[in-house]
């Protein structure tokens, strides 16, 4: 395989596995790409509330699997109740206990997680055999029935279809005499959601396996609100959740949350009267380094936030001098600005980043000017090179000390933020700068240094830009996207701009 | 300005592609030593039976550096350079010794202590590429021919030749002006003369870049002039690349007075300049040599530089 191909290869897996991982991470984890958006955690919490009767109270609340498994659940605010999960089949269930209560109890169970990743509501596969068509009921009611359901099947080909169709005509008030006789037999039976029982039992009397289940819908207007009621039917493969009152769309997880499916009750309570759970939904906006999803990934996914707070701190910093080394790429490979010594720049750039430009550049060219001046008096003393760069980075150690003093004086800020500065590096300047100066004359030194003051300048813009900063601290991995480019740069064999001006008397002899 | 389009043209070959194209699928990086360190070279080209100038004296020590005026013996004339220096950084000529002082050849003169103190800063390492410990040679200073000190002001003029797979693709002199400060670098204001391959004569001159025909100090002629013993340098030059097994190189040669020419230095890593000096792109030789190196891998010596001069004739 040539060099080009091996190159090409490279640059084309790195771009993959970068832009892998940076897409995984905003589809399905829900790190926003672009820095102005926002993330947002709901919170939903349920309230179970009854009459206590005075003897041994036992609540047991269903909650969602999703969330449990996320870890973000919490029980709160349960004074005196002994309190334990219980996990059956998948299904996970929050039970409290307690002895002699009287009056008016309230539970409370909250679960976090983050906007519009998982509504809970996701097909689920079907692990027991279905059972076969429910039984009719007897007589006018039955034939009523079977009717409906032989029409819908004659029409539909699929329970998707059948549910689909089934429920468009409950949520429009079919007219036709067996809808309405069936109708009324619902209404007669049950007092709450009639119309979403009668459906789910004539979804299981057409061979559709079909149950109640519970949703919250993530609207903080809302207030405190009922369970939704949402049906759970089986496909044949999957076990499928929808809203009867929407019928045809599958679940949006941004605006409703499966709290509770897989049949059974959401809400047992014995020993207890009128009990009944509400549900309160907050939106919080967080800050993304808690975004758990991303914390507990496997080390690859979460990089930087996989470490502790104070260790993240020095990243910050990190993951900007590959981008810093980028931009000298780019300005010495194509545009051609000499600069004094290869990443030195970088170093000046990162330093820029504590101080505000403009007071970071003075400090820079008093620092430089000074050392400069003060090695020109060391050179009288011929001094061997090693003690010599040492003498330099005292008294480039002392100078900033003396500018921090005079700015703490003169009470400018910032003065004192100035630790970052790379003392040694200035140091190998100030010598380099020197001997430049002695060899080949003070415009090529000054050329030289403002070569690497241009490219420290440029450096400083491209790793401030904010969303330059979140890239790469939140999508380290786009960094070999960047390392892909920095590949191809190195293949380039094109003009410099520098060569353009540089051979622009050039002739034909 | 001209455009990428003009310049491609032209053929004039910028950095990027130098180093890419040329030097480096041609210069393995275990081959650098022989060039970026004289004494290597120097240590070659004896056993070639080159002509170099002859070695005084090498400064390994701090201790050999403080004897500096024993290893020297009564020698008045002398250049001291670092072994691994580059682009002339740290060279010192020395013209004369007076009452124990070093006399430049610009009149200007150093004490002893300065002198020890420059050959301490070259053993530190301050001249040398990467700022790794190095050693300096005291050698032969050399006493050019006529015919170059005629157009040089001050300095000594050198010649660089630039080869690829052994084949002479341009050549040049490169004369000091006042400007330049005795020195032979060409973006300090030195003057680029290009060299007919074929004939070793002078073809064109350019001083930052534009071209003229007489020096701008000395007022003499620049254009026509033939350089001595044009044969033995082209020879030296091949001989220099086989030694070497670069295929990229810039040799520098001095001719001398009475020992003609002497390689000086190998240069892995030569500049661009030379496109200038010659108003020729590098691009229209390297890609012939490109061929002919493709057609006849195994060409020799003499069919080199029998090609060189046929087809690269100004």
């Amino acid at each position: 395989m040539s060099s080009k191909w091996k190159l090409i290869v490279a640059v084309v897996l790195l771009v993959l596995a970068g832009g892998g991982v940076a897409a995984y991470k905003t589809f399905r984890l829900g790190v926003p790409f672009w820095k102005g958006e926002q993330v947002y955690d709901w919170q939903v919490e349920a309230r179970v509330s009854f009459l206590a009767t005075g003897k041994r109270v036992k609540a047991r609340l269903a909650l969602p699997a999703a969330v449990i498994e996320g870890k973000t659940a919490q029980e709160s605010g349960s004074l005196g109740y002994h309190f334990n999960t219980e996990k059956n089949l998948g299904q996970s269930t929050a039970v409290w206990a307690a002895e002699n209560r009287e009056d008016s109890q309230a539970l409370y169970y909250r679960v976090r997680f983050p906007d519009g990743t998982r509504s809970g509501g996701e097909p689920l596969p079907a692990q027991a055999p279905e059972p076969g068509p429910a039984a009719m009921p007897p007589g006018a009611l039955g034939e009523a029935a079977k009717s409906i359901i032989d029409r819908l099947k004659s029409v539909t080909s699929d329970p998707d279809a059948l549910f689909v169709a089934l429920f468009d005509q409950i949520r429009g008030g079919e007219s036709s005499q067996e809808f309405v006789l069936v109708k009324r037999h619902y209404e007669k039976e049950f007092r709450n959601n009639a119309p979403i029982l009668m459906g789910i039992e004539l979804l299981e009397m057409a061979g559709v396996p079909a149950r109640m289940a519970y949703g919250v819908r993530l609207d903080e207007e809302r207030g405190s609100q009922a369970p939704v009621p949402l049906v759970e039917y089986g496909d044949g493969a999957y076990w499928k959740v929808r809203d009867p009152s929407d019928p045809s769309a599958v679940l949006d997880g941004r605006s409703i949350f499966v709290w509770h499916r897989g049949g059974g009750p959401l809400l047992d309570v014995t020993g207890g009267e009128s009990s009944r759970v509400v549900f309160t939904v907050s939106k919080d906006r967080i800050p993304l380094a808690t975004l758990t999803d991303l914390q507990d990934s496997p080390f690859l996914i979460s990089t930087i936030l996989g470490l502790p707070l104070s260790e993240r701190h020095v990243f910050r910093y990190i993951v900007l001098i590959p981008l810093g080394a980028f931009v000298v790429v780019l300005l010495r490979n194509i545009v051609g600005v000499p600069t004094l010594g290869t990443f030195m720049p970088v170093l000046i750039a990162l330093a820029l980043l504590e101080i505000p430009l403009g007071r970071g550049l003075i400090m820079f060219t008093v620092l430089i000017g000074a050392g400069l001046w003060f090695r020109f008096l060391l050179s009288r003393l011929n001094l061997l090179v090693v003690p010599r760069v040492a003498a330099c980075v005292v008294i480039v150690t002392l100078l900033m000390m003396a500018m921090s003093v005079i700015s703490y004086k003169m009470e400018l800020k910032g003065g004192g933020q100035i630790t970052l500065f790379p003392m040694i590096i200035l140091a190998w300047t100030i010598e380099r700068m020197s001997l430049i100066w002695e060899e080949e004359g003070k415009r090529s030194a000054l050329i030289q240094v403002g070569g690497s003051l241009i490219v420290a300048v440029l450096a400083f813009l491209f790793m401030k830009i904010g969303q330059i900063q979140y890239w790469s601290f939140y999508f380290p991995e786009l960094l070999l996207v960047l390392l892909a480019g920095i590949l191809l740069i190195g293949r380039y064999t094109g003009y410099r701009l520098s060569e353009l001006a540089r051979f622009r008397t050039f002739a034909d002899a | 300005m001209r455009t990428p389009a003009e310049l491609r043209r032209l053929g004039v070959v910028g950095i990027n592609m130098r180093n890419a194209r040329y030097l480096l699928p041609n210069n393995p990086r275990r081959l650098y030593r022989f060039v970026d360190d004289k004494l290597e070279t120097k240590a070659l080209a004896a056993r070639e039976g080159l002509s170099v100038p002859e070695t005084y004296a090498v400064i390994r020590t701090p201790h050999d550096a403080s004897r500096l005026e024993e290893l020297l013996g009564d020698r008045t004339s002398f250049v001291i350079k670092p072994a691994r220096g580059s682009g002339g950084k740290g060279v010192l000529v020395i013209d004369a010794r007076e009452k124990g002082r070093y006399v430049k050849p610009s009149g200007a003169s150093l004490s002893g202590d300065e002198t020890r103190h420059h050959v301490a800063n070259i053993l530190a390492g301050l001249f040398s590429l990467g700022g790794h410990r190095d050693c300096a040679l005291v050698e032969y200073r050399v006493r050019p021919a006529k015919v170059l000190t005629s157009i040089s002001y001050q300095g000594a003029p050198d010649i660089r030749i630039v080869m690829l797979h052994g084949y002479p693709v341009m050549a040049m002199l490169r004369a000091a002006t006042k400007e330049s400060d005795g020195r032979a670098n060409l973006h300090q204001g030195a003057l680029g003369i290009g060299i007919d391959i074929a004939t070793g004569r002078t073809v064109r001159a350019v001083h930052h870049g534009s071209p003229l025909t007489t020096h701008p100090d000395l007022g003499v002629d620049l254009i026509g002039l033939q350089l001595p013993q044009w044969d033995k340098i082209l020879d030296i030059a091949v001989t220099c690349q086989e030694m070497t097994g670069l295929g990229y190189l810039g040799v520098d040669l001095m001719i001398d007075e009475t020992t003609g020419p002497l390689m000086i230095e190998v240069n892995a890593r030569p500049g661009l300049a030379i496109q200038m000096a010659n108003g020729i792109g590098l691009m229209r030789r390297l890609e012939p040599v490109v061929e002919q190196h493709r057609l006849h891998p195994g060409a020799g010596h003499a069919e080199k530089i029998a090609f060189s001069r046929k087809h690269f004739a100004a």
